[in-house]
């Protein structure tokens, strides 16, 4: 077989699959560089001076699916007469406001990053994701989704998968990207709490409250509070996420079932900050933030690495020895020794 | 004349719920140009799943019993109209 340069971009990606799948090694190898040429392009810090301001740009896709759009808001200009786009603006604020005043982190590459942002994505379009980039949201069907920009603890979690792509770079699939979800929920949520600036126990532990069409059977996309209660709706089905590691649920969909299994990291967060009390973004929050961004953990990480890291980041971070105590009880309460 | 059958099956997004749809061109005015859009699909598509990004959906376009995939936000134009019109009008 004649062996295919190492990287080879004019070859269709397809064509390299079919070869890879057919145990072609050179075009493995192409394969995997591309992902590493790609990963490589998005982890570039943007260099930029010391700042504690964000730089936001908000764009409209006026119902296309091209990115990035027109720009319609950049940072310091007035509000405009569409609410998707200054939704999205103040939800970026608040994004940066909770890792720059909190953590001191500028940005969320940690280098004062360009917030980019853009709204109005394709027709009725259901969703709101991270291209490694920037956040994209769409309008919703209006059907079981409204808008995306609704929700500001859906814009921390887009940034959040952001942030975490800078530092821990958690891979998108199985129990790594279910960490990798749940911690975009965690932060997503803490994004709402320092905004509002409510304790642990006044806080909706909820995330996309708001979102769901009216007449959708449910109260939000998900609860950290009481996985796989959000919702339960004859268009929607019911919340599939467990609170519980005996209730893990294996498949193969959903990237080995992200968006599900994180309802067990997320409820142990839950039980952290409601034992700790207070606000949570305070001493359960600056464990999950120092888990994630001290080199603690392997991209590939599980639910158990994961925790034993959040107990150590505890002790490091906490003389008294009751926090990493609290910390370890919760991941229990979900049934992860971290012993 | 001839007919094709096109199955389209979304997974993933910010809310991890999955959405199936088919469609069966037999009785479509405008099949050709269906018929069109499946080809050009299948040949941009991928033979396994890619990692895609955080939060993007993920599509798996069936053409009489051949399966490809493809991700957001990096979809042909035409697997775009595609699968939009598949999970639209499909059954």
């Amino acid at each position: 077989m004649t062996p295919l340069p190492p990287r080879c971009s004019i070859v269709p990606p397809y064509v390299l699959d079919r070869l890879a799948e057919q145990g072609h090694t050179a075009a493995v190898r192409s394969l995997a560089l591309d992902a590493t040429h790609r990963e490589a392009r998005l982890v570039a810090p943007v260099p930029a001076p010391g700042t504690d301001r964000p730089r936001r740009v908000v764009r409209d896709a006026r119902h296309t699916e091209r990115l990035p759009g027109r720009t319609v808001r950049p940072e310091g200009a007035p509000p405009v007469a569409d609410p998707c786009v200054n939704q999205a603006y103040d939800g970026l604020g608040a994004t940066y406001a909770l890792f720059s005043d909190v953590y001191g982190r500028p940005s969320i590459d940690g280098a004062g990053m360009r917030l980019d942002a853009t709204v109005h994505y394709g027709e009725h379009y259901d969703n709101a994701f991270w291209d490694g980039q920037r956040m994209v949201f769409g309008d919703g069907d209006g059907v079981v989704f409204g808008d995306f920009t609704a929700c500001v603890d859906v814009i921390g979690h887009e940034l959040s998968h952001g942030v975490t792509q800078f530092t821990a770079g958690l891979a998108y699939h199985d129990q790594s990207g279910a960490l990798n979800e749940s911690l975009s929920d965690v932060f997503g949520s803490l994004v709402k709490q320092y905004a509002l600036r409510q304790s642990a126990d006044e806080a909706d532990w909820l995330i996309g409250s708001g979102l769901l069409a009216p007449g959708v059977q449910g109260v939000a996309l998900r609860s950290m509070k009481a996985p796989g209660t959000a919702y339960d709706d004859p268009r929607l089905g019911k919340d599939p996420q467990p609170a519980h590691l005996r209730d893990y649920v294996g498949t193969t969909q959903d990237q080995g079932g992200v968006h599900i299994n994180s309802g067990i990291p997320n409820h142990a967060f839950y039980l952290l900050a409601t034992a700790l009390g207070g606000p949570a973004w305070e001493r359960a929050g600056r464990i999950w933030y120092d888990t994630l961004t001290t080199h603690r953990l392997t991209p590939d990480a599980g639910f158990t690495a994961f925790a034993r890291a959040t107990v150590a980041a505890a002790a490091a971070r906490y003389q008294d020895e009751a926090v990493a105590n609290t910390v370890t009880a919760a991941w229990a309460k979900v049934g992860i020794s971290v012993g | 004349m001839d007919t094709m059958r096109i199955q389209v099956t979304r997974t993933g997004g910010l809310a991890g719920r999955t959405r199936q749809a088919e469609l069966d061109t037999a009785e479509r005015t405008d099949a050709p140009h269906v018929h069109a859009l499946a080809r050009e699909a299948v040949v941009g598509g991928l033979r396994a799943p890619s990692y895609g990004v955080p939060d993007g959906f993920h599509y798996a376009i069936t053409v009489d019993g051949r399966t490809v995939h493809c991700a957001d936000p990096k979809l042909t134009d035409s697997q775009r109209e595609l699968v939009s019109l598949v999970l639209r009008e499909g059954a």
